[in-house]
């Protein structure tokens, strides 16, 4: 069957539900959500396979691309399911994944827990080899293999499943590292191992160790969620193969993956900041942020100049672990934050949330705190019938209770003062986090796009844009299952990175290209298993720079058809210091790593098809509702999204239902229907 | 929108809204400080803060990155606001002082103060501290260990104006550049500190422009009252009394042979606390005086932490108002000019701790046993066989002291420091030293039904040429405390193994020379345990004892086991 008339399949597994999507060149997206088996999460997969052949009648032959975001990784962690690890290192430096870098993260705790995940690898699982490469790459000591062969044949004994080693310096010389793999291979051919010169050649010992164990640790784990995903497809007779969501937002076929768990940590969030990026990019806009409010907390990314801003380490069950991921911050402002009072007679709201279960009062799930979510409802921003495409009823008056009872009467405040209150507070929470995130990258927020995603976004997008001075609002056509609809406009892309310390003094450009080809040639062989053709792969070359002494880095982009690279490579360093760290001085740098991506070109849209709007009415009515901005009650104009046809114009205070969320446009702000479907919302001038 | 105005009651939700508002400002100031920041010290040990202040003096919000700024501002503001009245202040004028005979902390500590206006007349100041990278003094990064005055130490800048209505203060400028070893960094991070408190005014008068001056006073009024309330509500729950406790440093880094001891009385009473220092050593010669503002931020940082360990009470100046300190004149605690006080942060750790202790006696369930709180400071400089120079540092820090329901956590940074190791390999590539184990240092975990965290075992050699080395340790004569009859944690402990096999012991304190072939190990201390050693679980003893935590020999010994039973 021709390429051109197949399907392409993206599935996102979240937390409570898989999203699917589905798309052929020339026909509208299809997309469903189903239950999340958060036990079994291939399960969920397969489900999704089932309900695609069943409803959507897609013969299997038909599948061109199955592509996949999920949270499978990062679940592994959190629910310590990963394998019984041991850890090799050099001797006298088996404690360094315990003592970590010393530091505490409760700054006013007095009683405190371990910082370190320790759980990966406790002392009776570690082993210490006598071995040491010294700080040039030249061997100190050489490695004592018969400690080797011991020290795994005891950790398999007490149980071990899969092998890290680190080892000093191998960043600078791998020799023994490669030469341990080969020891363990001998004795325990099918044991799985993750060397750190392969995982994250780069110095710090610390950090390289941590990364080095993470992926040990989820191999096993990986390794047969994935087969039992490509088994599955292959029995259901599904040919195309299974390519995988990476945390900076480019994808990689399984194979590869696999070898890789590491990387899969923020698969899901980095699928829908791709899926983001590119509906600002089909509304014209390159500078976003884009704000995924959930039920617990509210993810932010920022996406500068159609690039999502990737971050070179991230933070996993509050372990900081490098690997670099799209640069997704989390603060712990959700639909399900519980608004409380203080000792002191404050309103507060969050962190603590209602989650999905017990969820808001509304939910009528036995949860009596008053939420974010049941505000809402009060507010009228929600129609109660009308939630999540109706499939979740809302039971406005234990809404109306919780916020009553629990805050109103409390405060000597009306009902819907109250909920408005919630509001008020929880809006100017996550504006303040936004905030902080843009000026942490050395961004204005005020001249950026907002686009709202997830199903609690585009309820506060245009209060919160308000709050910080943004113009621009976008709402895209599917923003329940916009992780998943990322995935089928994601590029294909490896990285592969390496130590370089190197003074921009002592370096020639004939090093530099070197040193990069050598980096190209690994990065081809990992693409070649993509069956992309080459001409369709571009290469981007970035350098982690420093001045001479500091301890920070930060990625710098090589241009190579420069006149003068090097020149250049400075200069450019220069400015990404002076935009991050507010100034940049004429003084001596240096790299510190160097790194290779190769990548497919990621789509112009999500490739949703054409858009039309259903037969039906576009308003569907108007409701009474309370915003901040004006006071009392307000009657709004509440639209069908299905039924607005391209270019429709609407005005603030609106409201604008669909099946996976709920837009508020508060008053004095504009909206329009983009040819393409996308909701663009724009403020009046002076609008607060 | 200004209908908030003018209301006699006020509306719940606008006072939380501005209460985030200020966090979110503080927030910015820091984030704005740090990235703009020219020294290590503040980028890599974020050794700066920021704060918004009422006109009264009191902490509007803060945003610190170590607690050994908080509240650190406080008394540099009220030296302002005493001497400069506010209405004199014009729009465009900016404050700078380091004295801390008049307020501050230590010399390289500079503070900036700018006052915030709405509609012509001052409404807030917004603050910055941050440390720079030299004052001057006797030593390049001006906390000489050996400095007997505080003339020593470096250039004192009292109250004086760094900007009048928006112009720079040049004389001023002129002076300290002439004074510091790298004046582009000083006067860079100088403006970096200007620069964050002029973002902190322009945010703060964007809310006085919605909410009005008036208006916004009173919501600073109601903050700082609620937090005082709550403060109290959570004082209430200690026991009243007058709770004592005593600690050491091991000396001043002059006199090697001299305890010093640090005595608290805790006298809590009707929902406030007064902490008596009274039986504290007097000052001492070497620099480990502690001018008031330090003992104030290691008695809010204890307040802190035992009233609102889950962090539910805002932070503002209220939380404060319950507390007061007598610092007897001429003590460690409140020297009297000019002592030098340059390296008063052991001092300020310990007076944490000891702080602490006396808190323990009322709240044993709230406050773990002693640790190890010493925050070793090595430096190694010197030069290659081939002439080339270099100085490099690491910071070394020993066990947390186990808690009612916990075990202490191993190589932990606590109280009033949170400052990160330089890796191994980080060392290695910067200096001729090989550094041959950083691991935890067993059996050094105070013994107890919960034991004290595991100090550090770290050992160093000298590969090329000669350096000096510059080791300032605690812990050396005086352990970790346990409590409720758990043990004390291990000894620090530091010796130089010479290339001929000798071995020199350094006494906590010392300025060595090394040689190609030696070697400095080094052993930090174990914080101490919490209840009786035989209430342990014997599972417990050995999971430490197979994890490497605990020796056998050392458990039998400890826990009163037979060895066999623990093998």
């Amino acid at each position: 069957m021709a390429r051109g008339i197949c399907y392409d399949i993206g599935i996102d597994i979240g937390g409570t539900f898989t999203d699917l999507v589905c798309r052929r060149p020339g026909e509208s997206m299809l997309t469903a959500k189903i239950v999340s088996t958060r036990w079994n999460p291939d399960e969920a997969v397969m489900q999704a396979v089932r309900f695609m052949v069943e409803n959507w009648n897609i013969a299997p032959e038909e599948v061109g691309r199955f592509l996949h975001g999920t949270t499978v990784a990062t679940n592994a962690v959190l629910e310590r399911k990963g394998a019984r690890l041991g850890l090799l290192t050099t001797a006298g430096f088996k404690d360094v994944l315990e003592i970590g870098r010393q530091m505490r993260r409760e700054l006013y705790g007095i009683i405190l827990k371990p910082q370190t995940p320790v759980f990966l690898a406790p002392g009776k699982y570690r082993r210490e080899i006598s071995e040491r490469i010294g700080s040039k790459g030249e061997e100190v000591t050489p490695l004592d293999e018969e400690a080797v062969r011991s020290a795994v044949l005891d950790l398999v004994e007490a149980g071990a499943q899969a092998i890290a080693v680190c080892y000093l310096f191998s960043f600078r010389n791998p020799a023994h590292e490669l030469r341990t793999r080969e020891i363990v291979a001998e004795a325990f051919p099918g044991l799985k191992v993750s060397l750190s010169c392969e995982v994250d050649p780069a110095f710090r010992e610390y950090e390289r160790t941590v990364v080095t164990a993470f992926d040990a640790y989820m191999k096993p784990t990986i390794d047969r969620y994935m087969e039992r995903i490509e088994g599955g497809l292959r029995k259901t007779g599904i040919g195309a193969p299974l390519q995988v969501m990476q945390s900076r937002g480019g994808l990689a076929i399984s194979s590869v993956a696999r070898r890789r768990p590491v990387r899969l940590f923020m698969s899901g969030p980095a699928a829908g900041v791709i899926g983001g990026t590119i509906v600002g990019c089909m509304a014209g806009a390159q500078d976003l942020i884009t704000v995924d409010i959930g039920g617990t907390s509210c993810d932010i990314a920022l996406v500068d100049g159609g690039r999502p801003v990737i971050r070179p380490e991230g933070s996993i069950d509050g372990y900081t672990v490098r690997v670099p991921m799209v640069d997704v911050n989390a603060i712990g402002s959700g639909g399900g934050s519980i608004a409380w009072l203080d000792a002191g007679g404050g309103l507060r709201v969050g962190p603590e949330s209602a989650g999905a279960d017990p969820g808001p009062a509304a939910y009528g799930r036995g949860g009596e705190k008053p939420t974010v979510t049941d505000a809402s409802l009060v507010l009228g921003y929600l129609n109660p019938a009308f939630f999540a495409g109706g499939t979740v009823g809302l039971d406005i008056d234990k809404a109306r209770e919780a916020v009553g009872e629990k805050v109103a009467k409390p405060l000597g405040l009306g009902l819907e003062e109250a909920a408005l209150g919630i509001h008020r507070v929880v809006n100017t929470q996550i504006a303040e986090g936004i905030r902080l995130v843009s000026i942490r990258r050395g961004i204005d927020p005020r001249r950026f796009t907002l686009v709202a995603l997830g199903g609690a976004g585009p309820v506060h997008a245009t209060a919160l844009a308000s709050e910080l001075n943004i113009d621009r609002v976008v709402i895209p056509r599917h923003p329940g299952v916009l992780s998943a609809a990322g995935l089928l406009a994601a590029p294909i892309e490896h990285e592969v990175s390496a130590a370089f310390p190197m003074p921009l003094e002592q370096l020639t450009l004939a090093n530099l290209r070197e040193a990069l080809s050598d980096l190209d040639g690994e990065c081809a062989a990992l693409m070649a298993h993509e069956g992309v053709s080459t001409d369709q792969v571009g290469i981007a070359y970035f350098a982690d720079m420093w001045y001479l002494g500091q301890s920070y880095h930060l990625e710098v982009p090589i241009r190579l058809d420069e006149p003068d690279p090097l020149a250049r490579l400075y200069d450019d360093f220069l400015e990404v210091h002076d935009r991050v760290y507010g100034h940049a001085a004429q003084v001596p740098a240096g790299i510190v790593n160097l790194r290779t991506i190769h990548s497919t070109a990621a789509g112009v849209s999500l490739g949703e098809g054409e858009f039309a709007a259903g037969d039906g009415k576009a308003v569907k009515g108007e409701r009474v509702i309370r915003v901040a901005a004006e006071p009392g009650e307000v009657a709004a104009r509440v639209y069908d999204r299905a039924n607005m046809e391209a270019c429709l114009r609407l005005e603030g205070p609106a409201i604008v239902e669909q099946a996976d969320t709920t837009t508020l446009v508060q008053p004095g702000w504009t909206g329009e229907v983009a040819t393409d479907g996308n909701l663009i919302l724009i403020r009046s001038k002076g609008a607060g | 929108m200004n209908r908030t105005e003018g209301r006699a009651g006020l509306d719940p939700v606008t006072v939380e809204v501005i209460r985030n508002k200020l966090d979110g400002i503080a927030n910015e100031m820091e984030l704005t400080l740090v990235q703009s920041a020219f020294s290590t010290i503040v980028k890599e040990g974020l050794d700066a803060s920021a704060s918004l202040f009422t006109l009264k003096g009191e902490t509007l919000a803060q945003a610190i990155a170590i607690p050994i700024h908080l509240v650190t501002l406080l008394p540099i503001v009220r030296h302002l606001l005493d001497q400069k009245p506010v209405a004199e202040m014009k729009e465009g004028d900016a404050f700078v002082m380091n004295d801390p005979y008049l307020g501050g902390t230590h010399l390289p500590d500079i503070a900036v103060m700018m006052p915030v206006f709405h509609e012509g007349r001052p409404i807030a100041i917004s603050a910055t501290m941050t440390h720079h990278q030299d004052v001057g003094g006797m030593t390049p990064g001006s906390t000489p260990t050996n400095a007997t005055e505080i003339f020593q130490e470096g250039l004192r800048i009292p109250l004086l104006t760094l900007m009048r209505e928006g112009r720079l203060n040049e004389t001023f400028l002129a002076i300290l550049r002439g004074n510091v070893r790298i004046p582009d960094t000083v006067t860079g991070d100088l403006m970096a500190e200007t620069s964050a408190c002029s973002i902190g005014a322009r945010r703060l008068q964007e809310v006085a422009a919605t909410y009005g001056a008036n208006f916004l006073a009173s919501v600073f009024d109601e903050l700082l009252g609620r937090s005082e309330k709550m403060t109290r509500e959570a004082l209430r729950r200690i026991p009243e009394g007058a709770y004592s406790y005593t600690d050491y440093l091991d000396n001043d880094g002059v006199d090697l042979d001299r305890k010093v001891p640090i005595r608290v009385t805790a006298r809590i009473a009707d929902g406030a606390v007064e902490f008596d220092f009274k039986g504290t050593s007097p000052q001492v010669r070497g620099p480990f005086n502690c001018v008031p503002s330090g003992s104030l931020a290691a008695a809010c940082f204890a307040v802190r932490a035992v009233t609102d360990p889950e962090e539910l009470i805002p932070n503002n100046g209220g939380c404060f108002r319950p507390v007061s300190l007598k610092l007897p004149p001429g003590s460690i605690v409140n020297p009297r000019e000019p002592a030098p006080v340059g390296c008063r942060t052991s001092t300020i750790k310990r007076v944490t701790s000891v702080i602490l202790g006396a808190l323990r006696k009322g709240m044993p369930e709230r406050v773990p046993a002693d640790p190890a709180g010493e925050e070793v400071i090595l430096h190694f400089g010197g030069r290659r066989a081939d002439g080339g120079g270099f100085v490099t540092s690491q910071i070394l820090i020993g066990g947390s002291g186990a808690a009612r329901e916990a075990d202490g956590v191993d190589v932990i940074e606590t109280d009033a420091t949170n400052c990160m190791n330089i890796p191994a390999e980080a060392l290695e590539l910067e200096a001729p030293i090989r550094v041959h184990r950083a691991s935890l240092a067993p059996d050094s975990g105070g013994p107890g039904e919960h034991r004290g965290g595991l100090g550090a075992w770290l050992e160093y050699e000298i590969l090329d040429g000669e350096m000096t080395a510059t080791y300032r340790g605690e812990r050396h004569f005086c352990q970790a405390a346990g409590a409720e009859r758990g043990e004390a944690g291990g000894r620090a402990s530091a010796e130089i193994v010479r290339g001929d096999g000798s071995v020199h012991a350094i006494p906590s304190k010392e300025v060595v020379r090394m040689q190609a072939g030696d070697r400095l190990i080094v052993r930090t201390a174990g914080g101490g345990g919490f209840g009786e050693p035989s209430k342990r679980p014997h599972d417990r003893i050995r999971a430490d004892i197979e994890n490497g935590k605990v020796t056998a020999e050392a458990a039998a010994r400890a826990y009163g086991l037979p060895l066999r039973s623990v093998e």
